[in-house]
This record gives C-alpha cells, structure tokens and sequence, in this order.
C-alpha cells in the first residue's frame, strides 16, 4: 500500500516536472500554420521600419551642440560609468521610450546602465513615498505628475535641483520652456523637478463629418446655425447628439470622453474652471459642490447619454480604438491621438496594437469647449533624495529633457512624450510629419498657453481620488449634488487633515504661481 | 394466485424503474453540463482572448474564435513588457518559502502530532494565524519589513509566504503524521535512531503522500497570492499577479498581454490539481473533512 | 493514550526545539508587527508625519464615525451573506447530483473544481474582460436570447454590479462548497438512506431529515470556512471594480489597503486593522468550537 502511495507521489512529481517544462516551451515556438497564414508584414520587417524611424530621429539632431545641456549632461555622467540607475516610468506604452531609446542611448553615450521600472500610474506615486518611508534607496530617477509635487517635495522623497541646474545647464534651455509649463517646477521657492511632457487634451474631430454637405443642412434645419466644432459645452452636446442620432445605427457616436474611475476627474477640472468654478472658498473649504459644480456634474452625466453604451468603463484604449475605426466624430483626449490617427509611427512594432487608422487625412484639432484645455497630468522628472547617486541621476535627466533629446523623443512613434519646449513647437521636422501637423503644433501650443494646471497642492492625490468616486457614483445614478456634497465634505476632512492654514498657503501659493493657468 | 400476479407485474415494473433511472441520469447529465459550460466557459474566453490581437479582442459583437490564432503576438509583448520575468520572480519566492514552510511546519507538525505539544490552544493559535485577513496582517508587516529593510527583496517575500504557509502546513501533516502508526518509530528508535533521524528515515517516508500534497497547495496558495506581493514588492520582487495589474488601469487595457500572463501562469496549477485532486478537499479545509 | 506514549517515548524533551523554528517565524512576523500596530494604532502617524504623536483612542472613535467604512462593512458582509448562501445550495446540488454511480463522474469532478485553484485576481480580470459591455460575451449572450442588443454596463451601474461581482465570486468558490459537501455526502453510510426509503419517507424528507443532519457537521465547517474567507474578499473586487462606481463595491480590504497603502494614513489604517483583527477573532472561536467538535467525533 505505503509502496503504491509512494509510487503514485513520484509519478505526480514527474509529470509535474514534465509539464512545467512543457509549459516552458511550446508557446514560444508558432505553429507553422499560423505563421503560413499570418499577412505579408513579417515581425523583422516591422522592426526594421520602427528601428529606421527612430533612427531617423535619433540622426537628424545628432551630435548634441557642444556646451549644450544634453552635451554637458553626457560629460558629467561619464564620470559614473558603470553606475545603474534605477528609474521608474509609467508602466506599458509609455515606457517603451527609455526602454528602446532612452535608456541604451544613454548607456551608449555614457556607460551609464538605465533600469526602467515600469509602474502603474497612481503607483508612481504611492510606491515612491513609500518606498521614502521605507528607508529609500529602490529609485534614483522619479517620474511624477507636477501635482504630487507639493507632497513629494514637503514630503522629502525629491532632490533639490537648483543646485545641479545652475552648475551643468544651459540657462538658455529654461527659457525654451513653454512658458506656462516652465511655471510648474518649482515648490516653495526651490525646483524640484524638470518637466518632461505637453500633456494637454486637445479635441479631435472628424473635419470630412462637419464639412459633409447633408449633415450641414441637417444640422442647421435643425439647430439654426453652422455646424462647426463646438465652442461651449452646450454646443458640444448638440453636435454629439446630431451625430449619435445619424450613426447609432452604424454603431457610430457623435462623440466619447473616457469615463472610467481614475482619471475622470480631469475632464470634471477642465469643465469646471470653464464654466467659472472654484475649488476652495476664502476660507479654503471646498467649493466643488457649490451650483457650478453641480451644473458641470449634471452635464457630465447628461452627455454620456450620447455617448457609446458602457462609456462609464471606457478608458483611453476603448476611447483610441472607437476613435481609429472611424466610430467617433469628437473625443477630447491627450496628444498621442493627433499622430496616431495619421497612421505616423504606427508600423513600429511598439505600437502594432494601437488600432490601424481609417481617419487618416480626416481630423481637425482645436482648444477644448469653454477656450480652456486641461493640462490633464503631465510628467516630471525628479531625483530621488535617497538616490546613491544623485549626480548620475540629475545628469540623465538633464539629458532626457534638453531641447535636443527631448526634441527626438516628442517625435519617436512610441515614445509618449508631446511638444513642450518653444523649440518643439516651432520645429520644422515635426511640421512635415503629416500634412496638417502645423495646425497640431498651433493647437498644442495655443492649449498649452491657455490650459488650467491641475490642482498641485499637498493632498493633491487624495483630492483627486475623491472627486473621482464622486463622479463615477454619479455616472452610476448618484444625484450629482448629493455625491457633489459627499466629496466636499471628504476634501474639508483631508484639508483639516493636512492643516488649514498650511494649505491655504500653499493653494495661494499654487494660485500665484499659475497665473491664468490656474483660473481663467 | 399471489406468484403470478408478481410474475405478470414485474416486466412492467421493471420497465418503470429502468426509465425512471434514464430520466434521472437524463437530468443529472443535462444539470452537470449546464455546470460544466459555466465553469469552463471564462478558460475559454481567457484562452481565445491569448490567441486574438487587439483588433480582435476590441470587436463588437465579439469574435469568438480568432480568425489566426497565433499566441506568438502577445507572447512577444509579454516577453517584452517583463510578464516572464514577473512569472520567473513568482517561481523563485514560491518555490522557497514553500520549501522552508515545509521543512519547518513538519517539524513543529511531528511535535504537535507526537506530543500534543502546547495542547489544543497552541495548535489553535497557530491556526488562528490562517483565517486573519491579509489586508490586516500586510499591514504591521510592512512596518516591519520597513524597518528590517525587508521591502521589495527576495527573502523578504519569500519569508513572509513561509511564515503565512506554515497554519496549513502543520496542520496537514499534523493528521497526516497522526495516521503513521507510532509502532513502527518505536522500533526505530530502539535501534538506537535519534528522533531526527527517526523523523527523516521513518516518519516522513510514510507520510510522503500527505507531504506532497500538502506541498503542492502551499506552493498553489503561495503562487496565488496578490496582496502581499502589490505592498511589498517595487522594483525586484515582482510577482506575476502584481505585473497583471499593470496591463489594468485608466489608460490601459492590454487584454492581451493579460490573457497570455494569465493563462501561463494557470496552466501548471490547473495540472497539478488534476493530479491533486483526490487531497483538494482535505487540502483546502485544513483536514477539517476527509 | 497520552500517558502511554509519554512513558514509551523517553526522549521527548525535543518536543519543544522540533516547534521552536515554526513558533518563532510566526511571533516574528505576524505577532511582533501587530503588537508594534496597536502602538502605532494611538499615535498619528502620516505622510507627512512620520513621527507619530499619542492621541489616544482617536483613531478608533474616527473608524466607528466613519461612514466610508461602514458602508465597506456593509458591502463585505452583503458579499459573505449573498455568495456564502449560493455557494452553499449550488455546490450542494451539484455534490448531490454526482455523489451516487454516474458513468464519467472520474473525469467531470475534476474539471468542475478547477476554478478553486486559480489565482483570484486572474478570475477578477478574467471576467471583467466577460463583463465588458461592447467586447464581452455575456451581453452578447443575452442578445441571443432576447434577440435584440443588450448593452447592459455591468460594472459601472449600482444595481447591476452586484449580480457581476456574485457570480464572480460564486463562480470562483462554488466548486469549494461542491467538493467538501461531495466529501460530506459520500462519507454517509447508505443505508440511512435506504432504511428510510423503506419506511417509505419521500426523498424530500430523506434530505431533510437523514441526508441533511448527516451532513450538517461537514456543512457548517464549509460555511465557516468560506464565510471567512470572503471576508477578506480582495482581488476579485479589486480587479473587477476597484470598489467603484464611486465607493458603492468597496470592502473593507480595499478600503483598509487604500488609507493605508494610498493614501498612507499610517495610524488610521493601524486602527482598522485591529478592529477587523477584533471582528474576525469572533469567528475564528466559533470556528475552531466546530472543527474540535468534528475531530472528537471522528476520533
């Protein structure tokens, strides 16, 4: 009996082990008939392409200008060659960029190894505080969104940077900045964090859709006036209605806003601020549920009735996917979109899953409704106070961002980052890219210099986390005002939390700083 | 009079029973196919969605069955997105802290089984340790490991999962142990074999069946679990199911990518139960039923 | 029986250093840090302050105010009431169905308990991706049936996820209550069954009264044990929902992980947890009541 139990054990173990080895192999090996009926675009051919067009990038603006920043930044990092620097980075498309160009660049040009950490957006910050209050030392490089400054900054995790700036920068290259953007790095007088990324939402639109003869006659039987991209988020709504109305039976939609819990906030900020909205009163208590608050939420809920059924769970992906089709006549979204829908970059193997086109040649760019697009997140790189080597990791990102560098990378196909610089707006290579891509450039800049900066105070993360429950229960039926009231009442609780006076401080500070940027 | 009428009733009778039994099986086969569709079904879909490119995943009404079924695509972005790392990680912390929970919880197992050491209470509270819910336990732990400098490292995770393993351990091979007639260490042990070596050469040896089957599930918990592995881990130590969150979120939704992740990581489990599964039940009650 | 064996096993001063290892790993990791939390659970400890102060029992009278973790509480517990029950009567059906001789039941047991075993969180996305209004199968499904578009969206509507995340769970952990109830059953001595036949009890009352008291002891550890588990409920729901929409499928897991780990509310999350420690301890006791009782008997 003990005898056969023991065998019975020995062949379990075996064939474990057989199938784990199995399990090890197979997959990796394509069946033959797959690979007989796959189309005629091989995987090597696509990567040559994506190699050619990075490549080509990367050789146009080769080798940087001597004394420039990104020429001093490669000087000062040879010191540390041999030296790996962890850096984190949004986890999947986003990090394709340091993965394929960034970080062997770098390692190419100054023997300095680049070890991307992919992490989820929210975990980009919650993992480096945390890992601060864990007695630090994971990361060199951090990669933040400006409103987590404030914490990351009060909260000791970044690096003073003033002092590496004024020793190995170009001053010329500050000024390069986009002016609003050049506003958002500092905190408390000092800079903590170096901006890497135009994150504006711009509207898309399908120009053939507006300019269609018979949709124009429609459109003004029915509303009396042109049918052109809306200017308010009343007229925003009539145009998405119009064109549900049309298509639905094609499963085409007038127009999407991805609504799912995260980011849904953004859109509420932008639409907010537009509509004359303030997030804290004299005495910093909340104002996001006062009238125009519950107006914006109330149209927010209204305009996903003309939107693709099960949008509350849409994000960006289902968002780009409808949009490439040729499903959507409007969507308001981040910059990738302008080029991706021209098909530019898109045979790069990094962006084989983004949908392929069908609106190329089709789509107009222009501000958000209300004259105000959100500067919705963005990136910033930082240094690490615990970093071992603080050095190497300013110099990289030093590196990352000089016009030069950041020049290429705004144009590489996968790499996520958008024009933010002067010197990337008024760049002719970009300009060429497809044959309206000057409009883009205008519309990004003009977004950029009338966009509203997401609210950067201390707590900004669990602001933001409120809000967003507020609206995603009021998607969900929640009266708005009723979910409105509820996250007033949360972000009265964090306020006090974290100090009233403190924070009325730093949001005067916040309002100072902005500008216009803050409140139009 | 009586014996004929037995006679004449009973090819009725017998008809009726034997169609009243088709009807039964009839519905119990039509009520375990029913089961059957409803379980397998998501290993399907999870399965096709491996095989199909996002334009096919992203289709309304959806595709049920790839037009190309071809892996190879997002095998290539799960290689490249780091999910086999993630899974060689998960392996490596499995794999030892099930070997530590092993060798540590037999013994203490031996004990409890041998001598009733600590009495009903201590076998308590170490049980005790296997019903706390996670989120509560992950926290203090996280503390700890903060101050130890524990976070994100190898052994870090490792010993936590073999601490966390070690309530089901000794509590399986504490009854298994129990059924190892005591006659047969005795004898052992009057040749003069140290318990150790009577543990090793005797106890075990008989108790093997139960050994590797509780093995197997503490590797299967282990491979498994989410929570600890998402507060613990940053940039080393991470686990498959924390590499699956990052194909999730606002701007991602790499079906692919996940499907591929899932399905690897499935596979060795699902085996090892087929071959398990006359312990499952025994395994997953701690020995509370048989 | 003790004391035989304690005369016959001289050398059994061992007995202590053989559960020395397993005793200190536990004290250290779990028992250690949760005497270190309830300190931490009196202080004030942040973010932004990572030298706590003594508050007292603030934290404590903060949770019991806390609707957001009330209403985490009641979520939890509608999911360990809801599911627990489903599990319980489907698994039992499907144990009665395959207990007695059916051709092909080696090979249908095995396949119906798959799900137990595989990784919550895989099953959390796995029907998220089942779930999806436009992509997903299940409207699709239904549209066959109902022979127009259904395009339901499960996971963002207050009703309507509720029936997406039950039989998540349901499907996950009915296999569990099937294959303990199955083991149950099939320890029954059949001839219960049979002497009630022929007293001529309907099968009803077999159930009621022989099949069912037979069973119960095996019953209730199942329940308890499932009970307790889905309390803890985590990566299915954070994977489907992430307590969304708004916080109407927040568990206290998330809830607790989310000040904790998000939020980094690090007393407040201390408190949290020794109040779930608190409610779950009850459990536990009533649990192990059950688990002594069935081991007397089968001894």
């Amino acid at each position: 009996m003990n005898a056969m139990k023991r065998r019975f054990a020995i062949a379990i173990f075996g064939a474990i082990t057989i199938v784990a080895a199995a399990c090890a192999v197979p997959p990796a090996a394509p069946p033959p008939a797959a690979e007989a009926t796959r189309p005629a675009d091989p995987v090597g051919k696509i990567e040559g392409q994506a190699e050619q067009v990075a490549a080509a990038a990367v050789m146009t603006a080769m080798p940087p200008k001597p004394g420039g920043s990104a020429a001093r930044a490669i000087e000062l990092a040879k010191k540390y060659a041999g030296v790996t620097l962890n850096v984190t980075w949004e986890a999947g498309l986003q990090s394709q960029d340091p993965l394929l160009f960034s970080a062997p660049e770098f390692e190419r040009l100054t023997g300095v190894k680049i070890n991307v950490i992919e992490t989820p957006f929210t975990e980009l910050f919650s993992k480096a505080v945390a890992d601060h209050q864990a007695g630090g030392g994971a990361y060199d490089v951090l990669n933040f969104a400006p409103t987590w400054l404030a914490d990351l900054a009060d909260g000791g995790v970044l690096e003073p940077l003033d002092a590496y700036i004024e020793q190995h920068m170009d001053k010329n290259d500050l000024s390069d900045l986009h002016p609003t953007y050049a506003k958002y790095q500092q905190w408390k007088g000092k800079t903590y964090g170096l901006w890497d990324d135009g994150d504006v939402f711009v509207m898309y639109y399908r120009r053939d859709w507006f300019e269609d003869a018979k949709n124009k006659g429609d459109f003004k039987a029915k509303y009396n006036r042109e049918l052109a991209p809306p200017k308010t988020w009343q007229e925003w709504d009539e145009v998405c209605s119009f064109f549900t109305e049309r298509g639905k039976a094609n499963n085409e939609y007038g127009c999407a806003i991805q609504r799912t819990a995260g980011n849904t906030y953004l859109w509420f900020y932008e639409q907010f601020r537009s509509n004359g909205g303030r997030f804290f009163d004299a005495d910093m208590k909340a104002a996001i549920n006062s009238d125009i608050g519950v107006k914006t939420l109330t149209d927010m809920v209204n305009a996903n009735k003309h939107m693709p059924p099960g949008i509350e769970k849409w994000g960006f992906v289902e968002v780009l996917q409808a949009w490439m089709d040729g499903k959507l006549g409007m969507i308001i979204t981040w910059p990738p979109i302008g080029r991706w829908s021209e098909g530019y970059g898109l045979e790069s193997k990094q962006l084989e899953w983004v949908p392929k086109t069908n609106v190329a040649g089709k789509v107009g760019y222009a501000v958000s409704p209300g004259g105000h697009s959100e500067l919705a997140v963005g990136f910033m790189l930082g240094v690490s106070s615990n970093s071992k080597n603080k050095e190497a990791a300013y110099a990289f990102i030093q590196w990352l961002t000089s016009p030069e560098v950041s020049g290429q990378r705004v144009k590489i196909p996968f790499a996520l980052r958008d024009p933010y610089r002067m010197s990337h707006f008024n760049d002719p290579e970009y300009a060429k890219l497809w044959p309206n891509a000057s409009e883009y450039l205008k519309v990004l800049q003009e977004g950029a210099a009338t966009g509203l900066a997401d609210l950067g105070i201390p707590g900004a993360r669990e602001y933001e986390e409120a809000l967003d429950r507020a609206i995603t229960a009021a998607y969900a039926g929640t009266d708005p005002k009723a979910a409105l009231d509820k996250a007033a009442e949360e972000w009265n609780a964090i306020t006090e939390r974290i100090g009233v006076e403190s924070q009325k401080a730093a949001y005067a500070d916040w309002q100072k700083r902005l500008g216009a940027n803050a409140y139009p | 009079m009586t014996t004929s009428a037995v006679q004449s009733l009973s090819p009725t009778a017998a008809r009726k029973r034997r169609q009243r039994k088709a009807r039964a099986y009839a519905w119990r086969y039509a009520l375990i196919a029913a089961a059957l569709i409803f379980f397998s079904f998501p290993a399907f879909w999870i399965a096709t969605i491996a095989f199909k490119s996002s334009s096919e995943y992203f289709r309304n009404p959806p595709v049920w069955i790839p037009a190309n079924p071809n892996i190879v695509q997002n095998l290539d972005k799960v290689i490249r997105t780091g999910g086999l790392t993630a899974i060689g990680n998960s392996l490596i912390v499995t794999v030892s802290a099930t070997a530590i929970a092993l060798v540590v919880g037999t013994l203490a197992a031996y004990s409890l089984a041998r001598f009733n050491t600590g009495g009903n209470n201590f076998a308590f509270w170490i049980l005790s340790q296997r019903f706390l819910p996670p989120v509560s336990v992950v926290f203090p732990v996280f503390l700890l490991f903060r101050a130890l400098r524990w976070v994100d490292t190898f052994h870090g995770l490792i010993v936590l999962y073999a601490t966390f393993s070690l309530p089901f351990v000794v509590w399986m091979m504490r009854s298994y142990i129990r059924e190892v007639p005591i006659e047969v260490e005795e004898s052992a042990q009057v040749d003069g074999a140290s318990r150790l070596r009577t543990i090793i050469s005797i106890t075990l040896p008989l108790a093997s069946p139960g050994l590797i089957a509780t093995g197997i599930f503490t590797f299967i918990f282990n491979w498994n679990e989410f929570l600890f592995a998402l507060v613990l881990s940053r940039t080393n130590v991470i686990t498959y199911p924390v590499k699956l969150t990052s194909y999730f979120g606002p701007e991602s939704a790499f079906w692919g990518e996940a499907a591929t992740v899932s399905l690897i990581a499935t596979l060795p489990v699902v085996i090892a139960t087929l071959l398990m599964q006359r312990y499952l039940a025994t395994g997953l009650t701690l020995g509370a039923v048989k | 029986m003790t004391l035989q064996h304690r005369a016959r096993n001289k050398r059994n001063g061992g007995k202590y250093a053989l559960v020395a290892p397993a005793t200190l790993m536990i004290l250290c990791i779990a028992l250690f840090p949760l005497l270190y939390a309830i300190v931490v659970s009196f202080q004030n400890i942040d973010a932004r302050t990572p030298v706590g102060a003594f508050v007292g029992f603030k934290n404590y009278f903060d949770a019991l105010r806390d609707a957001r973790f009330w209403n985490a509480l009641g979520n939890t517990a509608l999911i360990v009431a809801v599911c627990v029950t489903a599990e319980l009567v489907l698994g039992f059906i499907l144990a009665q169905t395959l207990v007695s001789h059916l051709p092909g039941k080696r090979f249908i047991t095995p396949l119906l308990i798959l799900p137990v075993v595989i990784a919550p969180l895989i099953v959390g996305y796995t029907w998220r991706m089942l779930w999806d209004t436009q992509y997903g199968p299940i409207n699709q499904v239904l549209g066959w049936i109902t022979g127009r578009p259904v395009e339901i969206v499960w996971l963002a509507n207050p009703v309507k996820v509720w029936p997406a995340i039950f039989i998540t769970e349901v499907w996950q952990w009915t296999p569990f209550m099937f294959l303990v109830l199955l083991a149950g059953l099939a320890a029954i001595n059949p001839e219960y069954r049979e002497a009630a036949e022929i007293d001529g009890a309907s099968s009803w009352q077999v159930l009621r009264f022989v099949t069912l008291p037979l069973v119960w002891p095996v019953m209730a550890v199942a329940i308890l044990f499932r009970a307790l588990d889905a309390f803890k409920v985590f990566d299915i729901v954070f994977a489907l929902t992430n307590g969304g929409p708004g916080t109407m499928t927040e568990t206290v897991s998330l809830y607790a992980y989310s000040v904790g780990f998000r939020n980094f509310r690090i007393s407040y999350m201390a408190a949290l947890t020794l109040i779930l420690i608190a409610i779950v301890s009850v459990a536990i006791t009533v649990l192990w009541r059950r688990m002594s009782a069935n081991q007397e008997r089968r001894a």
